[in-house]
Parts: structure tokens; C-alpha cells; sequence
């Protein structure tokens, strides 16, 4: 391994140029298809992706069923718009705030526009929900129904700003939805033809919105809106907090080393590998995702680690021979081994994420990964090289110059010093607090909650968190999750349907009886299913009915009504038990306590109903038989917009959609209603078998959750148990090889153990930090016990090696931990709580993982002294 | 309002000369070939309501029309009798108009299951008839002193009317375009266009035949170019002249159906 050190050191400006003749042709190779598409469309353009949704694979059931129910029933995604006044006694419902919400309607529907493909894009406006652009159905003067524009133009009085109000709530589509539940607010739903250009439309909405002036809030918020924001922010993000944790590395590096020169080395290896990373990521067509996107934040820390690891080295010796290439080749000699195991251990943590069932995910591992192999092979090479290419001068002053001499070291070094004989005189009371620890922190990790929210991706102050707060105090919920219900497997024989549909027959008008019967036998003959009857019948009665007298030609119009009245019975959702049953259930969801508002087909018939007899309450009921339903449902199609109806079933009535609106968008009260809806399915039988499926961005966000946090689950159960076979490889023993996993072990429980503890979410980032711990704490176990078993051969005992071992080796530890601990703290003050999350818990794990290694394992080496080192006695005589 | 229509119309007759024929005679026309051949008719209808994605509902009903004035060759108040057939739960539906020209159309709806007959009430004709793509105004006829007309090109086959609203605020279009065949006076096509010069709803006479010698449109479509939805609507049996009492008409009939003229 060390032969690619020394062949940069004896060729380090073919090396140099190498790797940078390798960098600027994937810079080229990445960024050329973007910048000149037409001459490179061979290669893949950068693209970017927010979609959650994509957390899932494209053919992945819940999705394509997802997409497929969206244009069954006609769903868009869409952006919220809720509008306010604080300044008014009756909120916005006074006549100069209409005329605003009214202006902002007529805006909205023209944000569209053709793309690059000719197609419209932008605000889909027939089908935009506002107080403008939705029916009013109400009893008119002298015993009519009126069908009216909710507000057909912006009223001149009070009264009038009033009446629409009262009108609205009277409506259960709107109450709650395009009314407030105080009757203070409106809101506005704006469908879109893509979740892409909802950051455009909200902007456009956003600016509009800021030109009228006055006392009304406007909020833009619904989860396609936080979702495609957030994309934005990611790049600012990206671009911001990626420097500025390189800088404040770079800082702490200069600190330790103050040598400018030698310390851009380490730069240099960690801007390359992301190049390398980040660069085939994108040649490889793959999509820059909320998750790659955080690729060279993982990255860069781990590509210094390494170059640390040597500088520190080369720091503690160069003065002591004066001669580079000898200290090189010393350290190089020392450190090649664990620097090699740790590279693989980290990659091999990574790696296990091409386990889970999360596309993202698996192209996250695989290139931090990658990024982490590359980081290795230009360590290795470009820092010796570039070491041997310094002129003699730079290097005059660089490194410690008595390193035993305590007078000199700094107070980290001081600090490191003073903690070996403490480990060595403490040893039993730190392996009792870690006893400890371990406890608590196991009651922790057994409260932890699931859950993630994508609106919650964003700080408190965020618009769109507080947009989402405030619709969600004064409306039915701004999330939306959709059950769809299908009948199941019929239960009634054909043979029951056919002596029905003949005892029918035979009960209508005397005249033809007999010769209905007759054909009814004739054709009944052999055939095995009621459709088939239906179709034969309906020929022959056809044919009979076009022949008949005036006498006998209503029997058999009549005849063949029965026909299509038996067909009736397949449409399930007409059916009035049916509806009185779903409107049942529509009461206990809201008694479950996760949902606002809940809309369905039995909602448009009972207000119809209520209607055509006037607005009289008890008539807001399911009227009783199959064509009243069907009478009234017609009646509500004589609307502005008869085809609001096909969101709520199909036009064969045989797929029903519930709107069910959710005041959360946590996944873990989705997941309770989920179970709560479960619960009531098996507990009341549906007058006939029914089928019922979620779908919506709300439920699809849990399944994706789900699926990974059993993946994360697994996949980090898998590489803990390579890495501990790689462990037990490297130190060719099992003894070893268990310790070494020890401080990773005792990091990551106290971690979740505090996540719980304090009531953290384990979400996205939380669950892939795992195995960055894994990754990244096994790395500093490796360096100690390496070095640990290489100076004990050397010294006549454990008392001593300690001593050893808290010099140089413990002070490159710790180094390290505060280099790449502190260099994540920017991400800190990042708008976007995943990154916060993130820096948060990269600078704990390295701080508890240095920690852990540096009391922990010589705590136990302490204890178990003659078992570990017995081989080691051996090999000395 | 009818005589400043008129001067518009004038002026306009002075601007454009080459146009052989008057604005107003050439709206009447063809409002009196869509709405008002023979005294008196009936039409079987099939109505064919797709979606964009091919779904498809159907709706079968009986059209009785009765003028008003029995001069065949006026065009004033009309009464129409709609009765539904298909499908099976609308069955008996009918749906009544007494369309005035001097005043708003009296409009009832009779559901039988329900055994309810509802007036509906005046204003706004402009909603979908029975969730078809057609509006109610557009079955019973928009009322030509609605608009301003101006004849706007002549073709060979066709003269083009522009039609604008006198009370904008009363329709959801900006204006509408109408090509009349110059030998039948059948209004073939009728454009509607938003505010931006957009065409969103399109009308068309797919077939027309001669029915007892009058030129009868025997097949039409509506598209919402928005949504790509549209309605075919096609008319079997049409007969003109059939002679149908006044008194059918009335809200005593709703109930009961003349079964043998619906036949």
C-alpha cells in the first residue's frame, strides 16, 4: 500500500498534474452538457430534484397507484393561498378585501405559460378553487333552486361581504376549505400542472399579493410549495455552508499546523474527491437530490480526516530528522495500514445504504463512497507529493521541536497528555459511567419517535412554516390525504341475481308477461354471468320493443328499464346504504382527532338534497333509493362546474374518493389515522364488501418513511457486521476486533439515546447519520488500537505505552475531532433544519466517538491487558 | 338598448360596404334556422359526454318544441319539453322551458324519484345542461339581443360574425364568432374566446340533413379546448310539424308523460 505514497513522492509533479488533468476533465464532462446542450447531448445535463415523492422508485406500487388515482379523479397539486385581516372586525369579509381576493383570483388563473415543449404550464384555471370561481347552490325566491357564482364580482356593501360568508359556510365543501372555521379568512386552492413551477407560481402569487397594500395577510403554503422551495434554498445552501465549513477547517488547521503552505494540501484532496464525486454523480445521469445534494458536506470532513491523520504526524516528527523524505517514509510506514482500513470501513458504512429501498439513498451511499475511496488514493498521494514538492524554506519552523517537552505543547496537547493516566488510574469508574450511559441512553433510543414533516424542514420563522401554522389554527387542515374505496368480491350468486331479475319482470304489465318471461327462459339458457344477460336481453327487447304496438309498447319500454335498472346495481356509490355508510365513517374520522374535514360523494348529495327541498336541515340527508341519488347528483351538474364531481368518484360510480383534510403533515399522525381507519374497517362490516386505498403526498410520506427506517435499520446492521469481520481481519483477532467497535457502539447509542431523550424526530437525516457514525467513529478506534498494539511492542507495559499513546497518536485524534468537529458548525446557522440537523450531529458523533475512544479503550485495555496483548509478549521473545 | 344596436349597426353597414348582406337580417336568420324551423318538432337525442382520458356517460332524451306564435316564420317565445330516458336513475326526468324573448325563460326541473318538480330559478343559463359541455343557453338558444353583432369577414362559403356581449360581466367569454353557411344560414362553428384572444369552447354542426325540407342539424359538438373534453350530441327521428298541444307544456305533465308522443 505504501507503494502509491512512494511513487508520488518520487514522481510528485506527474501526480499533481495527473490528478488535476483528472479533475478538470470531469469538471468538463459534468458541467459542458449544461452549459452547451446542443453540442453535447450525448452526455447528461445537470438536473435537479426536490420530490420527496422520489424517495420512492418511479414503479413503485404506492406511487403509481398515487399517480394513477390523481388523474382518475382529476387531482392536481396544489398551492394553498390563505388570506387574513387583522385590521377588520370581520376579517377579510368586508368589501375592499374581497375586491383584493377577487383581483388575486383573476391573477392567478393567467399564471400560465407555454414551455419549452409548447405545453401549458403553470396554474391549471378551470380548475382553481376561490370565492369567485366555485358555485354557490342555495334556494332562490319562490321555490327554486339557483345555482350562482359564490362571487360573481366583488361586492359594493357589507351585507354583501357578509352574505358570501354565510353562504359559504353553509356549503360543507367550503366550510373549513375556502372559508374559515372562525369566518375570518378565505382561501384560495390553486391546482398546478406540475409540483415543479410551484415555486414560480408562488412567487408570482407572493408578489401580487405584496402590491395591494393594506392590512391583509396573504400566506402561500401546501406541501408542493415547501417541497420545491426548498429545492431552492438547498442550492443556496449548498453554495453557502459547503465553503464556509471548508474555511473554518481551514482556520483550524492553520491553528494546529501554522503553516499556510503545507496545510493546502489537505484542501486540495478534499475539493478534489468532491469534484470526483459530485462530478460522476452528474455523468452518470444521475439527479442532484435533497439527499446528493448533502454528498460533499459528508464528504469533504472525511477527505481531510486522512491528510490530518499524516500532517499531525509529520508535524510531531519532521524537526526531530530534518530530512522530508525520511519523516515521510516514517509515517507513511505507520500510518498506511490504518488509514487503508479506515478508508474501507467508511466506504463499507456507506456503501451498506445501496441496501436500503430508497433510490436517493443508495446513490447517496454509493457516491460518498466513492468519494471516500477517492479521498483516500489522493491523500496518499497528493500530500506526500505535495510535501516533497514544498521548497526546503516552507518547511523551516514546521512541527513541534521538542515534542516530550511539555513547556511547549499546547493546551490541547497538555489536555491529551493528562488524560492517559487518567484512564489508566480510573479505568473501573469509566467503564461503570459507560455502564450507565448505555442504560439511560437504551431508554432513550426506546422513546424515540418516527417521524418527518416536510414543511418542518424549514426554521420556525420560515414563511412557509408560519403560513402553515397560521391556516392550520383557523382552517380544516392544509394536507391532504385521499381514501379511495372500491367494492371487493360480490357476494351474491348469479344464480340469486337471475330468479331477482325474472321475479322483476314478471311484475310488470300483464299484457306482454308472458312473452318477457318467455324470452327471459329462452335466453337464459346456458349463460353463467349477469352481464352476459343483461347484453342478450337488452338485444331482444330491443328488437321486441321497436315492433310493438302502442298497447303493448310501455310494458316493454318497461322491460327494458328493468334491465338498466339492474345494471344500477353496479354502481356502488349510488347506492344509498352505501353512501350513509361512508358518511358513518366520515363522522369517526373526525372523531379520531387527526382530521379537520373530511369531503366525499355523500357530502355533494346530502347538500343537493338539502337544496332542492329548500335549505330544510333534516332534509341533509342520503335520500332513499338508488335513482334519487342518481336524480340528485344530476341536479348538482347543472352547476358552473358539473365535473367537480368526478373528484369524488368515478363516472362508472365504482371508485370513490374521500378528501381528508389533516391539520398536521407529521407522518406519525398520518401513520395513527392510517391505523385508526384500519380499525374501523374491521370493527363495522360496509353494507356490501368494499376496498379502500390511500394515496396523496401526506400518506405517501409515510410509506417512504417506513421503508426507511427498516432500511436504515438493516443496512446498518449489515455494515456494523462487515466492519467488525474487516476489524477482526485487520487485527487478526476476535478480542480486537470487538473493541474496536466498541466506541462506535457506545457513540451512536448515546446519540439516539439523547434524540430520544430530548424528543427529536428520527428523520431522514437523523436516520443516515448512522451510518456516517459507523463510518466515521470505527476510524478513530482503528488509529488507537493500531497504534496502541504497534507502541506496545515497545514499551514493557501498558503503563507505559499509555503514556506513549497520549502523545502524538492522542493529539492527532483529537485533532481531528475538532477540526472536522467544529468545521460542521456552520451548517448551524443553515435556514434548512435537515442541514441544521446534520452539522448538529456530525459535530457529536465526532466529538463523542474521539471521546469514547480516547476514555474508553485504554479503560479496557487497562482491565484486559494480559488477554489483549498476549500475542504481542510472544511475538517479543 | 335595440335601436343604439341598430345605429351601431348602421355605421358599421356604412364602414364595410362590401358585405352584400345586413348584420341584422343575417342574425335573425340564423337564429331562426337553429331554433325556429317548422311549426313545432321533436328530436330523439343521444348525448355522448367524454373526458379528456376517453371516459364516457351518456344521456338519452326526448325534445318536444312548441312555438309560441304558430306563424312559422317568426322567431319569438318558445316552450320545450325535455324527458329524460337514459340513463336508467334519471329515467321520467324531465326538464321544462318557457323561453321569453322580452323577458327571463321560466325553467322547472321534475325528479321522480324524489317526486319533486323545483323551479329554476332565473339568471345566470350559462351552467353546464346536465353535465354536458353544453350550457343551458345553448339548447334553448342565446337570445341575439344579448350581444353587438358585426360581420367580420365574408368568405366563400361562410359569413363570419363577431359577437360581443352587451354585459360582459353577465358571461364568461369575451366574445364569441359564429360562421353561418351562406345557403342554409346554419351557424356551423361557434368560436368562444377569452379576454387574451384565446379560444376556449368550441361549437360545431358535425352533420346536417334535410329533415321534411329544412336543413337540420343532425349531429353537433361541443369541446372545451381547456380541459380537451367534449359532448356529441346526435338527433334521430327528427320530425317538424307534429302539431303538439299547448297544454303539454305545463307542470301537470311533468308527472305525467305523453308516453305516445315521446314514444
Amino acid at each position: 500500500m505504501q507503494f502509491l505514497s512512494e511513487t508520488s513522492v518520487r514522481h510528485p509533479k506527474v501526480t499533481v498534474s495527473l490528478i488535476g488533468v483528472m479533475a478538470i476533465v470531469t469538471i468538463l464532462l459534468a458541467a459542458l452538457p449544461s452549459v452547451m446542450p446542443e453540442v453535447f447531448s450525448f452526455l447528461h445535463p445537470v438536473s435537479v430534484d426536490t420530490d420527496p415523492e422520489n424517495m420512492l422508485a418511479k414503479d413503485e406500487p404506492v406511487r403509481v397507484f398515487h399517480n394513477e388515482m390523481k388523474s382518475t379523479f382529476r387531482l392536481y397539486d396544489m398551492i394553498v393561498v390563505g388570506v387574513t385581516n387583522p385590521g377588520n372586525d370581520n376579517g377579510v369579509f368586508n368589501p375592499e378585501s374581497l375586491k383584493k381576493v377577487f383581483e388575486l383570483a383573476e391573477a392567478v388563473k393567467e399564471m400560465r405559460w407555454k414551455n419549452a415543449d409548447g405545453e401549458m404550464e403553470g396554474v391549471v384555471d378551470v380548475e382553481l378553487m376561490a370565492p369567485s370561481t366555485v358555485d354557490n347552490i342555495q334556494p332562490g325566491s319562490l321555490g327554486t333552486v339557483q345555482f350562482e357564482w359564490l362571487m360573481p364580482e366583488p361586492p359594493t356593501t357589507q351585507e354583501e361581504a357578509l352574505s358570501i360568508r354565510d353562504k359559504a359556510k353553509r356549503l360543507p365543501m367550503f366550510d373549513g376549505t375556502i372559508v374559515s372555521d372562525s369566518g375570518d379568512a378565505l382561501a384560495l386552492y390553486v391546482p398546478l400542472t406540475s409540483k415543479d413551477v410551484s415555486y414560480q407560481v408562488a412567487t408570482k402569487i407572493e408578489k401580487k399579493a405584496s402590491e395591494f397594500g393594506g392590512t391583509e395577510e396573504f400566506y402561500v403554503t401546501g406541501l408542493p410549495v415547501a417541497q420545491d422551495t426548498f429545492g431552492v434554498e438547498m442550492f443556496v445552501q449548498m453554495a453557502v455552508s459547503a465553503p464556509l465549513a471548508m474555511l473554518l477547517i481551514f482556520i483550524l488547521m492553520w491553528i494546529f499546523f501554522r503553516q499556510i503552505t503545507i496545510i493546502i494540501s489537505p484542501l486540495i484532496v478534499a475539493m478534489v474527491s468532491v469534484i470526483m464525486s459530485m462530478g460522476l454523480l452528474v455523468i452518470n445521469g444521475n439527479t442532484i437530490h435533497i439527499m446528493s445534494s448533502m454528498i460533499p458536506i459528508f464528504v469533504m470532513p472525511i477527505a481531510v480526516l486522512d491528510s490530518v491523520h499524516i500532517l499531525s504526524e509529520f508535524f510531531d516528527r519532521y524537526q526531530k530528522s530534518k530530512d522530508r523524505y525520511k519523516t515521510l517514509s516514517l509515517v507513511m510506514d505507520e500510518l498506511s495500514a490504518p488509514m487503508f482500513y479506515t478508508s474501507l470501513t467508511t466506504c463499507a458504512g456507506f456503501a451498506s445504504l445501496a441496501l436500503t429501498p430508497i433510490p436517493p439513498v443508495q446513490v447517496f451511499g454509493i457516491y460518498v463512497s466513492l468519494g471516500v475511496f477517492f479521498a483516500w488514493i489522493f491523500t496518499v498521494t497528493i500530500v506526500p507529493a505535495y510535501i516533497a514538492l514544498l521548497p526546503e524554506s516552507s518547511l523551516q519552523g514546521f512541527g513541534l521541536t521538542h515534542s516530550e517537552d511539555e513547556e511547549h505543547l499546547s493546551w490541547m496537547g497538555r489536555a491529551v497528555k493528562a488524560l492517559g493516566p487518567f484512564t489508566y488510574n480510573y479505568a473501573k469508574p469509566i467503564l461503570l459511567l459507560v455502564v450507565i450511559l448505555g442504560v439511560i441512553s437504551a431508554y432513550g433510543i426506546s422513546q424515540i419517535t418516527i417521524n418527518d414533516n416536510p414543511v418542518k424542514w424549514f426554521t420556525k420563522t420560515h414563511k412557509i412554516r408560519v403560513a402553515d401554522r397560521v391556516l392550520n389554527e383557523k382552517f380544516a387542515g392544509t394536507y391532504m390525504a385521499y381514501l379511495t374505496l372500491s367494492p371487493g368480491e360480490a357476494t351474491t350468486s348469479f344464480e340469486v341475481q337471475k330468479n331477482h331479475l325474472r321475479e322483476k319482470l314478471s311484475a310488470l304489465g300483464e299484457n306482454v308477461v308472458p312473452q318477457i318471461l318467455a324470452e327471459f327462459d329462452k335466453q337464459a339458457e346456458g349463460v353463467s354471468n349477469r352481464e352476459e344477460l343483461l347484453a342478450k336481453l337488452k338485444e331482444q327487447f330491443s328488437e321486441q320493443l321497436d315492433a310493438a304496438s302502442d298497447e303493448t309498447f310501455e310494458a316493454w319500454e318497461d322491460a327494458m328499464l328493468a334491465l338498466e335498472t339492474e345494471k344500477l346495481d353496479l354502481e356502488v356509490f349510488k347506492q344509498p346504504e352505501v353512501l350513509r355508510y361512508i358518511a358513518d365513517f366520515q363522522k369517526y374520522l373526525l372523531e379520531t382527532g387527526y382530521v379537520g374535514k373530511s369531503n366525499s360523494l355523500a357530502d355533494v348529495v346530502k347538500t343537493v338534497h338539502r337544496e332542492l327541498y329548500l335549505g330544510e336541515q333534516e332534509k341533509f340527508s342520503i335520500p332513499d333509493s338508488v335513482q334519487a341519488v342518481g336524480q340528485t347528483l344530476v341536479t348538482f351538474q347543472n352547476s358552473h362546474r358539473p365535473n367537480d364531481l368526478w373528484h369524488f368518484v368515478t363516472s362508472d360510480y365504482r371508485t370513490t374518493n374521500l378528501w381528508i383534510q389533516l391539520k398536521s403533515g407529521d407522518n406519525k399522525d398520518m401513520s395513527a389515522l392510517v391505523s385508526a381507519v384500519e380499525k374501523y374497517f374491521a370493527e363495522h362490516a360496509p353494507p356490501q364488501p368494499l376496498n379502500h386505498n390511500w394515496f396523496g403526498l401526506t400518506y405517501i410520506n409515510v410509506v417512504w418513511q417506513q421503508k426507511m427506517v427498516s432500511g436504515m435499520l438493516e443496512a446498518f446492521l449489515g455494515s456494523f457486521i462487515i466492519v467488525l469481520i474487516m476489524m477482526v481481519f485487520l487485527f487478526r483477532s476476535l478480542v480486537w476486533g470487538v473493541l474496536s467497535m466498541i466506541p462506535l457502539t457506545v457513540t451512536i447509542a448515546i446519540m439516539y439515546g439523547i434524540l430520544g431523550l430530548i424528543g427529536k424526530d428520527y428523520d431522514m437525516p437523523v436516520a443516515v447519520l448512522s451510518s456516517l457514525s459507523l463510518g466515521l467513529a470505527v476510524d478513530y478506534a482503528i488509529h488507537f488500537l493500531a497504534r496502541s498494539r504497534h507502541l506496545r511492542a515497545q514499551y514493557s507495559s501498558w503503563k507505559e505505552t499509555v503514556e506513549a499513546m497520549f502523545g502524538e497518536p492522542g493529539r492527532a485524534i483529537a485533532r481531528n475531532v475538532i477540526v472536522i468537529g467544529v468545521g460542521f458548525m456552520p451548517l448551524l446557522a443553515a435556514p434548512l433544519v435537515p442541514y441544521q440537523t446534520v452539522g448538529a450531529l456530525i459535530s457529536a458523533i465526532l466529538l463523542l466517538a474521539g471521546i469514547a475512544t480516547l476514555l474508553i479503550l485504554p479503560a479496557i485495555l487497562r482491565l484486559i491487558e494480559p488477554i489483549a496483548f498476549s500475542n504481542i509478549r510472544k511475538e517479543e521473545r | 338598448m335595440y335601436w343604439r344596436s341598430l345605429f351601431v349597426l348602421i355605421i358599421l353597414g356604412l364602414a364595410t360596404p362590401g358585405f352584400a348582406i345586413d348584420v341584422h337580417e343575417l342574425v335573425e336568420k340564423a337564429n331562426f334556422t337553429s331554433y325556429y324551423q317548422g311549426n313545432g318538432g321533436k328530436a330523439k337525442v343521444s348525448m355522448v359526454i367524454s373526458d379528456k382520458g376517453g371516459a364516457t356517460r351518456n344521456r338519452d332524451f326526448v325534445i318536444l318544441r312548441r312555438d309560441d306564435d304558430q306563424d312559422s316564420a317568426k322567431t319569438g317565445d318558445q316552450k320545450f319539453f325535455v324527458y329524460f330516458t337514459r340513463p336508467a336513475d334519471v329515467n321520467k326526468t324531465v326538464f321544462l322551458v318557457h323561453k321569453k324573448v322580452e323577458a327571463d325563460d321560466d325553467r322547472w326541473l321534475y325528479l321522480p324519484a324524489l317526486d319533486l318538480v323545483r323551479r329554476i330559478a332565473a339568471g345566470d343559463k350559462r351552467t353546464s345542461f346536465v353535465g354536458s359541455h353544453f350550457f343551458y343557453e345553448d339548447v334553448s338558444g342565446r337570445n341575439p339581443r344579448e350581444d353587438e353583432h358585426e360581420l367580420v369577414e365574408e368568405t366563400s362559403n361562410y359569413y363570419v360574425l363577431k359577437s360581443t356581449p352587451k354585459n360582459p360581466k353577465s358571461v364568461e367569454f369575451a366574445y364569441y364568432k359564429n360562421w353561418i353557411h351562406k345557403k342554409t344560414f346554419i351557424p356551423v362553428k361557434t368560436e368562444f374566446y377569452e379576454a387574451n384572444g384565446e379560444p376556449y369552447r368550441l361549437y360545431e354542426a358535425v352533420k346536417v340533413e334535410s329533415v321534411q325540407g329544412f336543413p337540420t342539424v343532425t349531429q353537433s359538438r361541443m369541446s372545451d379546448l381547456k380541459t380537451g373534453g367534449k359532448t356529441e350530441m346526435s338527433y334521430g327521428e327528427v320530425q317538424y310539424d307534429i302539431g303538439i298541444p299547448d297544454d303539454i307544456f305545463t307542470e301537470r305533465y311533468l308527472r305525467n308523460p305523453p308516453r305516445k308522443l315521446l314514444r
